[in-house]
C-alpha cells in the first residue's frame, strides 16, 4: 500500500543544547545516574504503569534498556553508553556520569565548540597514553598463577551491585564461583591460539545464594518423569554420542517448488517412519548410547531407542547445540539416511541431579571447556541482577585475560589521573597544544572542567553525606563517614584508601577533593610487596575503563557539536 | 500585468525559502561546520553533516523548497558533494536577481547593473533572464573556464600520463572533503582511513572501473561495529560478510570455493511440475537417491578441494551436514548484492550441481587464500581472502563508533568521497562558443598558457600563413621562475574557398626531472622538471578550389604528457584541442577537455578566481544580458568564500582575502591561500551548472498554483515521482 498522506515537514531547532528542556532532562539524568553509582548506590525500581515485570536495579545496562528516552539529544546519550555495555559489558554508569558531567562543566565555559572539541580531544589522548604506559601509577599487573587479583577483581564488581543483596560471605561464595567458572573455560593445553569454552548460567530461583555451584559439563533440564523414565547406563568407558540437528519428528521435508501428488493408499508417515526407525537401527549397530536431537523425536523412535538402551533426549533448543557440539566433539546431523561414523562424540558420563526443586540431566565430559554455573537468589529480580553482574564479571576476566592490567578502583584512578593531568597541563601546555590555534588559558579552562568531571564522577561514590579527600602524594581517594568530627587529625579517621593499597599510617597531606589545590605530580612508584599482601584490593578492568573513557568524551563533543536537531515527526 | 507580478513574486518566494535553508546548512559548512541530529520516524538518530541528508530530513512542503531538493539530490547523486554549497549559492543568486529588480544598492554591483536593471525591471521577463543563464551556462561558462581558470588548476596525479596518484595530494584533497562531512574531532582519522583504503584496494594499474565496483558496492565493503571508539576502525584485507559460517571447518593449504545460487539437494519437484507418489517405496528410494545424489556432490566437491561453499539461499541440513563431514566451510543466506560483489571479484560464475555425475573438474572454483572468523565486538563475521581477478584488491573497512548514527554519517562521507573521486578521475569536456570580430583577424580565439617562453602561433590573415617558428626548444630548469606563455591563436575567419588544415603535433616530450622537493605545504605534485619541448610545427595547407566548403579553419592542437607542476600553483598545462569549423559566422564553436585530476587549493580560491574572471569578461562583454550575467554570478560567487571566512578575523577575514587575491591576480602574483587541502576543480565545475540549471528553472515558473488535495490524487503524484 501507498501512503495516502503526504509526510508532515520536521521540526527543526536550533542550538539545542541551550534549551531549558535539554538542560533539564540531562540533568535529570545525570541525578538518576549519579544516584546509582558504587557499593552504597541507591537502587532503582522501574516498572511499566501497564503492569508486568518490576526491575529493581543499580546497573546501567538494565537501568537504561528499561527508561524511555524520547529526546534525540538523549538518545544518542543513552545508546552510546547502552552500545559501550553491549561490548564491554562493565563501566557504563562511570561512562554516563562522566559525559553528563564533561558537557555540563564546559557549558558553563562558553568557549565555542570547536576548541573545546579539540582540547577535549587532546586530554583524552593525555589519559589513554598515561594509563597505557609503562610508568602509570594506578594500575597494576594481574598474575594469572594466583587468585589473588582476579578474585579481587571479581569481587569489586559484586560488591558495587548493591541490587544482588549479597551478603559478605555471599559475595565471597559467588566470587569464588565466578572465578572456577571461568578457570574451567580455559582449555588446558592450549597451544598458541586459545579458544575459550563456556560458562552456561543456570537459573534456579528460590533457593540460597549459598546453594549456587559450578560444574563441569551441561545441565539439561527435565520433569522427574522424564528423568526416571531413563534407564542409567552402566558402561566403563566413554559414552558414544549421536547429535542431531535435523527434526526426527517424521514430517515430510521440504518437497520443494512445484506439487507432490500421493496415490490413494499410500502414507507417506509410514514411509517416514519406516526411515526413521532404519536409522534408529544403524544408531545401535554403531553402539551409539545417548541420541540427543535439537527438535522432536518421533514418540516410537523414542520408544524404539529406549527398548535397546539407548538414551533418547529431544527438544535440547538451539543455544544448547553450540555448547554440546564443543564439548562432545560431534558433527551435528543433519541426515537421516547414513551416519559418517566421525559424527559421533563422546561424554565421560551422565547422571541425574537434583537442585532445590529441578531436575537436571547432567552431561560430564571428558576434558572440556564447558561448565555450568547454577545461580540461585531468593527472588526473581535479584536473580536477574545477581545473573547480569555475573556475566559482567565473567566478560571482565576475559578482557582481563587479553590485556593483563587492572587499574586501582575504589575512585582513586580518577582522582590519580585528575592529578596528573592538573600536572601535565600547568608544567608543560605546549607539548599538549603543539600545532594548535587554542591559548593557555582555553587549556586551563577545559582541563579543570575535565579534571573536575573526572573528580566529580568519584564524588558521586559517597551518598550518604560524608565527605571525599584525596592526599597530596599518590592522588588516591579517601572518604570520611558523615557524623566524624571535623578535626585535622585525619589519620586516625582515615583507615584506607579507595582502592585499599594505602593505609593513612602513611605521612600524607590531604585535601577535600572541592577544594582546589597546587598541581602535583602524582606518585607513580607501586609498592609492590604491598600489591602482593593486600588481599582486599578493589580493581577496575582497564579495557572496559579505558573505552569507558573514550566513549564518554567522543559522545561529550558529539553533543557538544550540534547545532541543529532536526526532529522528524512522521 | 498579473502574471509578471507572479513572476516577480517567485523569485521573492524563491529567495525567502532559500534564505531559511541557507540559515540551516550554513552552520555545518566548511571546517568550522557544526552536527545536525536528526531523528528517523522509527526513532533512531542520525548525525550528519551531508547537506543532501539535511535538507530531505526536512520533509519540506513549500513546492519550491521541494524542487531545490530534487535539484539537490540529483545532483549530489551525481557528484556525491556540494549540497551546502548550492544552497549558499543559489541563495546569492537570487539575492542578485532580485536586487536589481527592487533597485536595492548592493554594495558589490556597480553603475553599470542598476542601468541595466532599469531596463531589466521594465521588461521584468524572467524567462529572458533564465535563457540569459542558459546561454551563459552552456556557451560562455566553459570558455572561462578553459580560457582563464585552467591556468591555475594543480593535478592530483604526480605523471599525467600514468595517472600516478600522489599521495600527498590525495591526502590533501580528501581532508579537505571531509572536513565539511564529519566531526571535526574525526576528519583527520577518516581521510587517512580513506586515504589508506584508497591505496590499499587500487593496483597501480586501476582505472575507473575500481572506482565504479567500490562505488556500487560500498555498503558491502563496510561493516559498522558499534560500542567501540572511533579510532578503532581500520581496514581488513579481504572481504567481511556480515554473516556467521553455518558449518566452519579450519583449513589450509590450497583452498577452492564455489558459489551456489540455489539449493544443492535435489529436491522432489521443481516449480511448475508434478511428482507423482504412487507408493511408500517409491518415496523411500526417491528419498535415498536424493540422500545419495547430495552425498556425492559433496564428497565430489571435497576431491576437487573446494572448502569452502557460498550459498544465496538457505541450504537443507543435509547438505549442511555432508558439508561438515567433507570438511567444507558454508555460509548461507548472502544477499543478491553480496553474490555479486563477490563473482565481481573473483570474477565466478555460479556451480551448478551436475546432472550426469561425473568425475571431471568442476568448471566454476576459484582459489582463496583464507577463509575464517572474524570476531568484531563479539560478533561473528565471515572474513574471506578472495584472490581478484581484477583490478580491485579486497578490503573492508571497519567503521567503530559509539552509536551507530556516527558510523552511518561516517560511511556516508566515505562514499560521497568516493563518488567525487570518481568524478575527478574524469576527463571534462568543456564546449563553449567564442564570438569574434571578422573584420580584421585579429581577436584573440583563446589563450594558451604554458610554462616556457612565450611564442605565437601564426597569424593567418587573409588566407595567407605566416609561421612565425617551426621548431621550439624550451628548456625549464628553474619551475619557480614564472615564465608564462601565452600561445595566441589569430585566425581571419573569412576565407570561404580555402580550406585549411593546420596540425600542430607536438611530439612526445622528454620530461626529465632533475630533482624534486617538498614544499612546506607538502604539496608535492610539484615536481621539477626540465621540459624539452620540442615541437614540430607542420602546417598542412590544402587548397581546395571547389569552394564553399564548410570547414573553414581547423586548428587541432594536442599536448600530450605535458604535466608541469608548479611551486607557485601556476601553469598547469592542459591538452587542449580545438576544432574550429564553420568559420564563415561570427561565432566559432569550441570543445576542449579539461583532464583529470584537476584541483585548486581549498578556501574559495574556485570561486574568487572564477569571479575575478567573469568580471573581467563583463567588462569586455558588449551584450546587455551577458554581462548582466555575468556580473550576478561573479558576485553571488563571493558568497561561499564569505560564509567560509566568517569565523575569521583580522589578515585572514574575507575582505582581506578576497583584495589579496584579485592584486595577485592583476599582477600576475601567485596565489597564498591560508589553508591547506585541495578540491576537485570538476565537482565545482558541475556544482555550477546544477545550481544555474535550478535557477533556471525557478525563474521559468511564472505562477504557483496550490491545488487542494485529494489524497487519491496525491498518492498518484507521488508514484509518479517516484519513477
Amino acid at each position: 500500500m501507498s501512503r495516502l498522506e503526504a509526510k508532515k515537514p520536521s521540526l527543526c531547532k536550533s542550538e539545542p543544547l541551550t534549551t531549558e528542556r535539554v538542560r533539564t532532562t540531562l540533568s535529570v539524568l545525570k541525578r538518576i545516574v549519579t544516584s546509582c553509582y558504587g557499593p552504597s548506590g541507591r537502587l532503582k525500581q522501574l516498572h511499566n504503569g501497564f503492569g508486568g515485570y518490576v526491575c529493581t536495579t543499580s546497573q546501567s545496562s538494565a537501568l537504561l534498556s528499561h527508561l524511555l528516552v524520547t529526546h534525540p539529544i538523549l538518545k544518542i546519550l543513552t545508546t552510546s553508553i547502552q552500545n559501550h555495555v553491549s561490548s564491554f559489558s562493565d563501566c557504563g554508569l562511570f561512562t554516563a556520569i562522566l559525559c553528563c558531567n564533561l558537557i555540563e562543566n564546559v557549558q558553563r565555559l562558553g568557549l565555542t565548540p570547536t576548541t573545546v572539541i579539540r582540547l577535549n580531544k587532546h586530554l583524552l589522548s593525555l589519559c589513554i597514553s598515561y594509563l597505557k604506559s609503562e610508568t602509570c601509577g594506578c594500575r597494576i599487573p594481574v598474575d594469572f598463577s594466583s587468585t589473588q587479583i582476579l578474585l579481587c577483581l571479581v569481587r569489586s564488581i559484586l560488591t558495587s551491585k548493591p541490587a544482588c543483596m549479597l551478603t559478605r560471605k555471599e559475595t565471597e561464595h559467588v566470587s569464588a564461583l565466578i572465578l572456577r567458572a571461568f578457570l574451567l573455560t580455559i582449555p588446558e593445553n592450549a597451544e598458541g591460539h586459545i579458544i575459550l569454552g563456556k560458562s552456561l548460567i543456570v537459573p534456579l530461583k528460590g533457593q540460597r545464594v549459598i546453594d549456587s555451584t559450578v560444574l563441569p559439563g551441561i545441565l539439561i533440564e527435565m520433569s522427574e518423569v522424564q528423568l526416571m523414565r531413563l534407564l542409567p547406563i552402566k558402561k566403563s568407558t566413554a559414552l558414544k554420542v549421536a547429535l542431531f540437528c535435523t527434526t526426527l519428528s517424521g514430517d515430510t521435508s521440504d518437497t520443494g517448488e512445484g506439487t507432490v501428488v500421493v496415490s490413494y493408499g499410500v502414507s507417506l508417515e509410514n514411509a517416514v517412519l519406516d526411515q526413521l526407525l532404519n536409522l534408529g537401527r544403524q544408531l545401535i549397530s554403531d553402539h551409539v548410547d545417548l541420541v540427543l536431537c535439537q527438535k522432536v523425536i518421533h514418540p516410537s523412535l523414542k520408544q524404539f531407542l529406549n527398548m535397546h538402551r539407548i538414551i533418547a533426549i529431544d527438544r535440547i533448543g538451539v543455544t544448547l547445540m553450540e555448547p554440546l557440539t564443543k564439548m562432545t566433539g560431534t558433527q551435528p546431523i543433519g541426515s537421516l539416511g547414513s551416519i559418517c561414523p566421525n559424527s559421533y562424540g563422546s561424554v565421560k558420563d551422565v547422571c541425574t541431579a537434583k537442585f532445590g526443586s529441578k531436575h537436571f540431566f547432567h552431561l560430564i565430559p571428558n576434558e572440556a571447556t564447558i561448565c555450568s554455573l547454577l545461580l540461585c537468589n531468593r527472588n526473581d529480580t535479584a536473580w536477574d541482577e545477581l545473573k547480569l553482574t555475573c556475566q559482567t564479571a565473567l566478560h571482565v576476566l576475559q578482557l582481563t585475560l587479553k590485556e593483563p592490567w587492572a587499574l586501582l578502583g575504589g575512585g582513586c584512578t580518577e582522582t590519580h589521573l585528575a592529578a596528573y593531568i592538573r600536572h601535565k597541563t600547568h608544567n608543560d601546555p605546549e607539548s599538549i597544544l603543539k600545532d594548535d590555534e587554542c591559548t593557555q588559558t582555553e587549556l586551563q579552562l577545559i582541563a579543570e572542567a575535565f579534571c573536575s568531571a573526572l573528580e566529580s564522577v568519584v564524588g558521586s561514590l559517597e551518598h550518604d553525606g560524608g565527605e571525599i579527600l584525596t592526599d597530596m602524594k599518590y592522588g588516591h581517594l579517601w572518604s570520611v563517614q558523615a557524623d566524624s568530627p571535623c578535626v585535622a587529625n585525619w589519620p586516625d579517621l582515615l583507615s584506607q584508601c579507595g582502592c585499599g593499597l594505602y593505609n593513612s599510617q602513611e605521612e600524607l597531606n590531604w585535601s577535600f577533593l572541592r577544594s582546589t589545590r597546587r598541581p602535583f605530580v602524582p606518585q607513580s612508584c607501586l609498592p609492590h610487596e604491598a600489591v602482593g599482601s593486600a588481599s582486599n584490593l578493589t580493581l577496575d578492568c582497564l579495557t572496559a575503563k579505558l573505552s569507558g573513557l573514550q566513549v564518554a568524551v567522543e559522545t561529550a563533543n558529539l553533543i557538544l557539536d550540534l547545532s541543529y536537531v532536526i526532529e522528524d515527526k512522521n | 500585468m498579473l502574471s509578471s507580478m507572479a513572476a516577480a513574486g517567485s523569485v521573492k518566494a524563491a529567495l525567502q525559502v532559500a534564505e531559511v535553508l541557507e540559515a540551516i546548512v550554513s552552520c555545518c559548512v566548511g571546517p568550522e561546520g557544526r552536527q545536525v541530529l536528526c531523528t528517523k520516524p522509527t526513532g533512531e538518530v542520525l548525525l550528519s553533516r551531508n547537506g543532501g541528508r539535511l535538507l530531505e530530513a526536512l520533509h519540506l512542503q513549500h513546492p519550491i523548497a521541494r524542487m531545490i531538493v530534487d535539484c539537490v539530490s540529483s545532483h549530489l547523486k551525481k557528484t556525491g558533494d556540494g549540497a551546502k554549497t548550492f544552497i549558499i549559492f543559489l541563495c546569492h543568486l537570487l539575492r542578485g536577481l532580485h536586487a536589481i529588480t527592487d533597485r536595492e544598492k548592493d554594495p558589490l554591483m556597480c553603475e553599470n547593473i542598476q542601468t541595466h536593471g532599469r531596463h531589466w525591471k521594465n521588461c521584468s521577463q524572467w524567462k529572458f533572464i533564465s535563457q540569459a543563464l542558459l546561454t551563459f551556462q552552456t556557451q560562455i561558462l566553459d570558455g572561462i573556464m578553459d580560457q582563464y581558470l585552467s591556468r591555475h588548476f594543480l593535478s592530483i596525479f604526480s605523471s599525467a600520463k600514468e595517472r600516478t596518484l600522489c599521495r600527498n595530494s590525495l591526502e590533501l584533497l580528501l581532508e579537505a572533503y571531509f572536513c565539511g562531512r564529519v566531526g571535526r574531532n574525526n576528519h583527520k582519522f577518516i581521510s587517512q582511513l580513506m586515504c589508506d583504503y584508497f591505496f590499499k584496494c587500487m593496483t597501480c594499474k586501476s582505472g575507473i572501473g575500481v572506482f565504479e565496483l567500490v562505488d556500487d558496492h560500498f555498503v558491502e565493503l563496510n561493516v559498522g561495529v558499534t560500542g567501540l571508539p572511533v579510532s578503532d576502525s581500520r581496514i581488513i584485507a579481504g572481504l567481511v560478510l556480515q554473516k556467521d559460517f553455518s558449518v566452519y571447518c579450519p583449513a589450509d593449504g590450497d583452498m577452492r570455493m564455489v558459489i551456489v545460487t540455489e539449493t544443492i539437494q535435489p529436491l522432489f519437484s521443481t516449480s511448475g511440475s508434478e511428482f507423482i507418489l504412487n507408493s511408500e517405496a517409491q518415496f523411500q528410494t526417491s528419498q535415498f537417491w536424493i540422500m545419495e545424489k547430495t552425498k556425492a556432490i559433496m564428497k565430489h566437491l571435497h576431491s576437487q578441494n573446494v572448502k569452502l561453499l557460498i550459498s544465496s539461499v538457505k541450504q537443507p541440513d543435509l547438505v549442511i551436514y555432508y558439508a561438515g563431514v567433507n570438511g567444507i566451510s558454508v555460509v548461507e543466506c548472502l544477499s543478491s548484492e553480496e553474490v555479486s560483489l563477490i563473482r565481481r571479484i573473483i570474477g565466478l560464475s555460479p556451480f551448478v550441481p551436475p546432472q550426469a555425475f561425473s568425475q571431471c573438474e568442476i568448471p566454476n572454483t576459484a582459489l582463496v587464500k583464507f577463509c575464517k572468523p572474524l570476531i568484531l565486538r563479539s560478533k561473528r563475521y565471515v572474513h574471506l581472502g578472495l584472490i581478484s581477478t581484477c583490478a580491485f584488491i579486497p578490503h573492508s573497512i571497519v567503521l567503530c563508533g559509539p552509536v551507530q548514527g556516527l558510523i552511518e554519517q561516517h560511511e556516508d562521507a566515505l562514499h560521497g568521497a568516493l563518488k567525487m573521486l570518481r568524478q575527478l578521475f574524469k576527463d571534462l569536456d568543456l564546449n563553449y562558443v567564442t564570438q569574434t570580430s571578422n573584420q580584421n583577424g585579429t581577436s584573440s580565439l583563446f589563450i594558451y598558457k604554458n610554462s616556457g617562453e612565450s611564442y605565437q602561433a601564426p597569424d593567418t590573415g587573409n588566407g595567407s600563413i605566416q609561421r612565425p617558428y617551426q621548431d621550439t626548444v624550451v628548456e625549464n630548469k628553474d619551475a619557480l621562475e614564472k615564465t608564462q606563455t601565452y600561445l595566441k591563436v589569430h585566425s581571419n575567419l573569412v576565407i570561404p574557398d580555402v580550406e585549411l588544415e593546420t596540425y600542430i603535433p607536438y611530439s612526445t616530450p622528454t620530461l626529465t626531472p632533475t630533482d624534486t622537493f617538498q614544499t612546506v605545504e607538502t604539496l608535492t605534485c610539484l615536481s621539477l622538471e626540465r621540459n624539452r619541448l620540442t615541437d614540430y610545427y607542420e602546417p598542412l595547407l590544402k587548397n581546395n578550389s571547389t569552394a564553399y566548403s564548410t570547414r573553414g579553419n581547423r586548428i587541432e592542437i594536442s599536448y600530450e604528457n605535458l604535466q608541469v607542476t608548479n611551486i607557485t600553483r601556476k601553469g598547469s598545462m592542459l591538452p587542449v584541442s580545438c576544432k574550429l569549423p564553420n568559420m564563415g559566422t561570427s561565432q566559432s564553436y569550441l570543445s576542449s577537455s579539461m583532464p583529470a585530476g584537476c584541483v585548486l587549493p581549498v578556501g574559495g580560491n574556485f570561486e574568487i578566481l572564477l569571479h575575478y574572471y567573469l568580471l573581467n569578461y563583463a567588462k569586455k562583454s558588449h551584450q546587455s544580458e551577458e554581462t548582466m550575467v555575468s556580473m550576478i554570478i561573479a558576485n553571488a560567487l563571493l558568497g561561499i568564500p564569505k560564509v567560509l571566512y566568517k569565523s575569521k578575523t583580522g589578515k585572514y577575514s574575507f575582505p582581506h582575502t578576497y583584495i589579496r587575491a584579485v592584486h595577485a591576480l592583476q599582477t600576475n602574483q601567485p596565489l597564498v591561500s591560508s589553508q591547506t587541502g585541495l578540491e576537485s576543480v570538476t565537482g565545482k565545475y558541475q556544482l555550477l551548472t546544477s545550481v544555474l540549471q535550478c535557477l533556471t528553472k525557478i525563474l521559468t515558473i511564472d505562477v504557483v498554483i496550490t491545488v487542494k488535495r485529494h489524497p487519491q490524487k496525491v498518492h498518484n503524484q507521488d508514484s509518479e515521482d517516484e519513477l
